[in-house]
């Protein structure tokens, strides 16, 4: 029956969504003869730590889990990337063993559980399918890409007919006193951003910026908050895809990739070395580069991890442009962002 | 029951002062047993758990060895220091600013005839559920400097350019957290209030003193100790607030000790240690302020119910009722109607950007968090069982350990009430780190259950339930234990069948003042939730961190309705009692 249904559906709309249900009954049977989930079933459980993608994205994930792979109980902390890491780093030192999946925005988190020998290596097998700029992330495969992350420049488009064509344009007098932007001290995804800025232009860029008066909020969706309210025209650093989900449900809003590139940062995940459940963790993670994770992502516009699942309006990362912070001396880095931002624009 | 060491009249004649008595040598076994109790708990909520805070505090975060370098940084670094005076400005005007709205409209609710008294007092009440994070960006949302609907208003009717106000501003964010502290000074004045019989002022009035001279020269000074428990907890409140200096201060490029201690935490790597180690000069502070409180308040009595107490009576305002209810609806209309009525407009907009509009309606959100989601659901029975829980064991606790302090049944009567306070100081997100390293690992082992979020809250709130009982024990004379205890009723008997009625409504105002803050609470829960103990307020948080603000609101305005159900039927509970309005929620 549920085959039935999803073969029509399949051939009468083409939809991603009812594609991705439907062809799970497909997959379920498929899915029993994999020993890795027969394995995930005797452990029964998968207790997932993540702070990429917002709540109802993370909730949509765990849900198409669970319809995929029957028997696996799933319990899923969704807090801020640093919150959770902070919370399993404290969990290692108590020697706690609670959390089977962590994926958070910031790719040092997991450099740090790697030397500490934290982590678990596993690759899976379908991370072949990841765009081939996102693959290999570490070469010892104890972590991978989970998440996919823009940031360009968003704005009001019924106030600016023309908006800033990239980063540098943003500087011009035109915007003086119509900005808003994150802080680096409370967005992992606005620290990335200064970095950056800083190897492409100097320090020259954030004075210069602030010079522009810019309204300096929290987190990179305080831009969103300040264009829709009227508070300030156009948002640096800003979140590309809840930007367009916030067009998508008729909000007066829009983004634009900037010309001197979108800034990309990976969200990563891993298994921590003392996961209680593994199987279930190494299967969940395979999971994420299913095609079925690709078309929730899709629906929810963020970037897809797969290049045949294009995203919003038909996207994919191969069209854009985009710029990514060599992960080499990424901490110190960021350090260095963060200094020089409160010394220039507090 | 057994034998009692002394006999009531010789205790009295030793220290007539105190009624119980004060000697652990003559202690009655049952009351050792109570001190027991009470000593154990505390060394295992408090002293345990802080233990652990300090112990962090003196580790460095890079090498985890023993080190002072954080105390060394927290007194040397301007980056560090700065934000203390911030604080303490911040705090300093929540305090005053809270006295100054909240106890004149505790008198005019208490002891006036202004009408709608019982709608200032429930608005005012629930005033205290709002978040501090959520009642910021209802602020936002009214007074934005460019946007904010009051300033649209103010520019449109004035035909100005400039706006009226501000809220990134200091100024802003005193104004929003005040009217957010003043529950805590209204419930607790007005509680005494109520208590305090009339014929001090009675006689006051037959020696010729007018009905305001009265007020300033007796009422006022029998209700001090009531106020500067408010003003003190409104002040701690303007320490250890995050959401609102978050939100509002951020812009105005200024930080506080809350959110550099949220900066250390979301730096990579993390400085734990060095956020335990800066908030021992908040913990100094406050020890500054409760000795100030004993100075100040010395010896003296205020003794407010004794044996010979007829009803209170209300002070006829004749043609200042209404300017008088115009001044208590201050608190209400900016802390409930205004910033609601925005949050409800926005959470009934299927997209908020767009304005109001018929075609912009919707319940979709409202559906979404009741029926659509499992993880709310478990969220919003998750908190509300954590805080009857957590406020049940805080009034429990904060009413004996005042009681034993009030009365001093204990010789180190300090070191208890400092034990009792000493949480509220500690800025959540610390408390969070200290419970966890101490309940996690064996024997204790409580990581992942109830127990541990429950006992987080009980000891973070403690010193609510505890300033409320002891303001409360303190206007209740001696005289009438002193009766019973005469008669023969033993220590136990007298204080449950003459202490504990003349408590009653007073302690419902304290489980309510605990449990509101238990429900709203975000940082204390945030190191100790799991999938299955998850609270509604990660839920809420969550909400704003992934920009879903219809979703967020609506989750507030159903906060705020059930709290409101709430506070209604505890004024319920309390109509139907002998004296009318004794206690904190009235008749």
């Amino acid at each position: 029956m549920t085959q039935h249904i999803t073969r029509r559906r399949l051939v009468q709309s083409g939809a991603a969504l009812g594609a991705a249900f439907g062809l799970s009954g497909l997959q379920q049977a498929a899915a029993q003869d994999d020993p890795l989930y027969q394995a995930a079933k005797k452990e029964g459980r998968l207790s997932m730590y993540w702070g990429s993608y917002e709540q109802k994205t993370a909730e949509e994930i765990r849900d198409a889990f669970k319809s995929r792979y029957p028997g696996i109980e799933v319990g899923l902390l969704r807090q801020a990337s640093q919150t959770i890491y902070n919370k399993l780093r404290l969990e290692l030192q108590n020697g706690v063993a609670e959390c089977d999946s962590l994926g958070t925005t910031n790719i040092l988190h997991f450099v740090e559980l790697k030397k500490a020998n934290a982590l678990l290596a596993h690759v899976p097998p379908d991370s072949q399918i990841l765009p081939s700029s996102l693959q290999k992330l570490d070469s010892d495969g104890t972590y991978h890409v989970g998440a996919v992350s823009l940031t360009g420049i968003n704005f009001q488009p019924a106030k600016v007919k023309k908006p800033p064509v990239g980063w540098k344009a943003m500087l011009e007098d035109e915007w003086q006193g119509k900005i808003t932007i994150g802080s680096p001290t409370s967005s992992g995804d606005v620290a990335s951003w200064v970095v950056a800025m800083r190897t492409k232009y100097g320090d020259d860029f954030l004075r210069r910026l602030a010079k522009q008066k810019p309204k300096i909020g929290q987190s990179n969706v305080d831009t969103v908050t300040d264009i829709l309210s009227g508070e300030r025209l156009v948002g640096a650093a800003a979140p590309f895809s809840y930007t367009l989900a916030q067009k998508a449900a008729g909000n007066p809003i829009d983004v634009v990739a900037p010309e001197d590139d979108l800034i990309l940062n990976l969200g990563v995940m891993g298994i921590p070395r003392n996961a209680p459940h593994p199987s279930a963790a190494k299967l969940f993670h395979n999971f994420m580069y299913s095609r079925e994770v690709s078309q929730i992502l899709s629906k929810n516009f963020w970037p897809t991890l797969r290049s045949d699942v294009p995203w919003a309006e038909g996207r994919t990362l191969d069209k854009l442009k985009w710029y990514r912070n060599p992960p080499d001396s990424l901490t110190a880095e960021v350090a260095e962002g963060i200094a020089k931002w409160k010394e220039i624009m507090a | 029951m057994s034998a009692v060491a002394s006999t009531p009249v010789e205790r009295m004649n030793a220290s007539p002062a105190f009624t119980l008595g004060q000697r652990l040598r003559h202690l009655h076994p049952g009351k050792a047993m109570v001190v027991a109790v009470v000593l154990v708990l505390l060394a295992l909520l408090i002293v345990y758990p802080f233990g652990w805070v300090i112990s962090n505090s003196l580790q460095d975060d890079a090498t985890q060895a023993w080190s002072v370098a954080n105390y060394m940084r927290i007194f040397s670094e301007r980056e560090l220091i700065r934000p203390v005076l911030n604080s303490l400005l911040l705090a300093a005007a929540v305090g005053i600013l809270s006295v100054l709205l909240g106890a004149p409209a505790a008198w005019l609710v208490a002891r006036s005839d202004m009408p709608a008294r019982g709608l200032v007092r429930s608005l005012t009440i629930a005033a205290f559920v709002t978040p501090s994070f959520v009642g910021a960006t209802a602020w936002i949302l009214l007074a934005a400097p460019n946007s904010g609907w009051l300033n649209n208003l103010w520019r449109a009717s004035a035909g100005s350019d400039t706006a009226l106000f501000n809220i990134y501003s200091m100024t802003g964010t005193i104004f929003v957290s005040a009217i957010y502290t003043v529950p805590f000074t209204f419930t607790i004045v007005s509680s005494a209030l109520e208590s305090m019989a009339v014929e001090l002022e009675d006689a006051a009035t037959t020696l010729g003193s007018g009905t305001w001279h009265t007020m300033f020269s007796v009422t006022l000074p029998l209700a001090l100790p009531s106020i500067l428990a408010g003003f003190i907890l409104s002040f701690i409140q303007g320490v250890t607030l995050f959401g609102v200096p978050a939100f509002l201060l951020a812009p105005a490029r200024t930080q506080v000790v809350t959110t550099k201690l949220a900066e250390l935490y979301q730096q990579f790597p993390p400085q734990l240690n060095l956020a335990a180690a800066y908030c021992i000069p908040l913990l100094l502070m406050t020890a500054t302020l409760f000795f100030a409180r004993r100075r100040l308040l010395g010896r003296k009595r205020y003794t407010m119910i004794s044996g010979k107490s007829r009803g209170s009576r209300r002070v006829a305002l004749g043609r200042w009722r209404w300017p008088a209810l115009a001044f208590a609806l201050f608190v209400p209309v900016t802390a409930i109607v205004l910033p609601y009525a925005a949050l409800l407009l926005v959470s009934l907009s299927k997209a908020w950007g767009r304005g109001l509009g018929l075609d912009n309606l919707t319940l979709a959100w409202y559906q979404r968090v009741l029926v659509g989601n499992v993880e709310t659901r478990t969220a919003i029975v998750n908190s509300f069982t954590f805080a009857i829980a957590g406020a049940t064991a805080c009034v429990l606790l904060g009413t004996v350990v005042a009681y034993l302090v009030e009365r001093r049944a204990v010789r180190a009567a300090s070191l208890f009430s400092g034990l009792a306070t000493l949480p509220i100081v500690v800025p959540g997100v610390v408390l969070s780190v200290g419970f966890f390293a101490a309940f996690t690992k064996p024997p204790f082992q409580l990581y992942g259950t109830a127990w541990i979020l429950i006992a987080a809250f009980t000891a973070a709130f403690l010193p609510i339930a505890f300033a409320q009982a002891g303001a409360l024990i303190k206007g209740i004379s001696p005289d009438l234990e002193r009766v019973a205890r005469s008669l023969g009723a033993s220590e136990a008997l007298a204080f449950r069948e003459i202490t504990a009625p003349l408590l009653r409504n007073g302690l419902i105002a304290a489980w309510l003042l605990v449990f509101i803050p238990i429900i709203r609470e975000l940082s204390v829960a945030v190191f100790l939730i799991t999938s299955s103990t998850n609270v509604m307020t990660t839920m809420i948080y969550n909400a704003k961190d992934g920009g879903d603000y219809e979703a967020l609101c609506a989750m507030s305005v159903l906060l705020i309705l059930s709290t409101l159900a709430l506070v209604g039927i505890a004024q319920l509970a309390t109509r139907n009692t002998a004296r009318g309005a004794v206690g904190g929620i009235p008749a």
